[in-house]
């Protein structure tokens, strides 16, 4: 970490998943708009958008609004992605960039690979995010504040 | 994202601002050592007592240290709340893929039993 006036933060992550399905009807939930919406865009949220344009180059816009009763119903958040590579039934790479109200809060690089697994296959997911503007952010993780986590837990363990 | 997701990121904007100060840092660092009263938080910082309470009005509201006042003394202490609230962030990306995986699955099954 260097120590910049800039106030973001890194964080990167892998999933592995086992589908019982083959890799190229997993890969089909990806690249088929019906099905990706379904899996994908649905869920606790008024869909504003979604549009996907499965090619090299191509774009997804994702935008959703909180329902009544949500903590910050009315606000909205939107993704705005490109496909960069695709390789049928193997690799999908993309970059998206998640705005709350408008405000940019994570840009991130997302992999997606697909290999054969017995009968079904493995889904791989890599996802390296730049997480923008949480004043003072990378001075904090240069002092270190994941030794003083590991402090405060050995701190909390002596009280217990 | 998850409702809770959502609260954790407006907390987490309380969170970092108030890690964001070498000040108010030093002060946990020596609060993770063990309880403290005011005065002897602010004298190896070489600042007034006035300005200890002021960052740790701030670590207070950020969920970080929580403080106390037993007769004339105030003590301080960590307060694991902001921390957990700082990892939860961190993995919060992780948490929402999981999710979406998850139904990813469930409607391979869906589409098994149609077709």
């Amino acid at each position: 970490m260097t120590t910049t006036d800039s106030a973001i933060i890194h964080s990167t992550f892998t999933i592995e998943r086992t589908y019982p399905q083959p890799p190229e009807r997993v890969f089909a939930a990806f690249a088929q708009p019906a099905h990706k919406r379904r899996w994908y865009a649905e869920g606790d949220h008024e869909i504003q958008e979604f549009e996907m344009e499965f090619r090299v180059g191509g774009a997804e816009r994702f935008r959703y609004r909180f329902k009544e009763g949500h903590p910050i119903a009315g606000s909205e958040i939107a993704n705005a992605s490109i496909y960069h590579d695709i390789a049928t039934d193997k690799h999908i790479v993309m970059d998206s960039k998640m705005s709350l109200n408008g405000k940019p809060i994570v840009v991130m690089l997302l992999t997606l690979e697909f290999r054969p697994s017995g009968a079904g296959a493995d889904l791989i997911l890599t996802h390296q995010g730049a997480y923008i503007d949480w004043p003072q952010g990378p001075q904090m993780l240069d002092h270190g504040w994941k030794a003083l986590i590991d402090r405060l837990e050995k701190y909390l363990a002596s009280q217990a | 994202m998850s409702d809770s997701s959502r609260d954790r990121l407006n907390n987490c904007d309380r969170l970092f601002h108030a890690l964001g100060d070498p000040t108010r840092r030093a002060i946990l660092d020596r609060l993770v050592t063990g309880p403290a009263s005011v005065s002897r938080l602010a004298e190896p910082l070489g600042i007034t007592i006035t300005a200890v309470a002021q960052h740790l009005q701030i670590l207070e509201e950020a969920g970080l240290a929580r403080t106390e006042k037993l007769g004339r003394v105030r003590t301080c202490r960590i307060e694991p709340t902001g921390f957990h609230a700082l990892e939860q962030w961190i993995r919060d990306h992780r948490i929402d893929w999981e999710r979406k995986l998850d139904r990813l699955g469930e409607f391979l099954a869906e589409d098994d039993a149609s077709g």
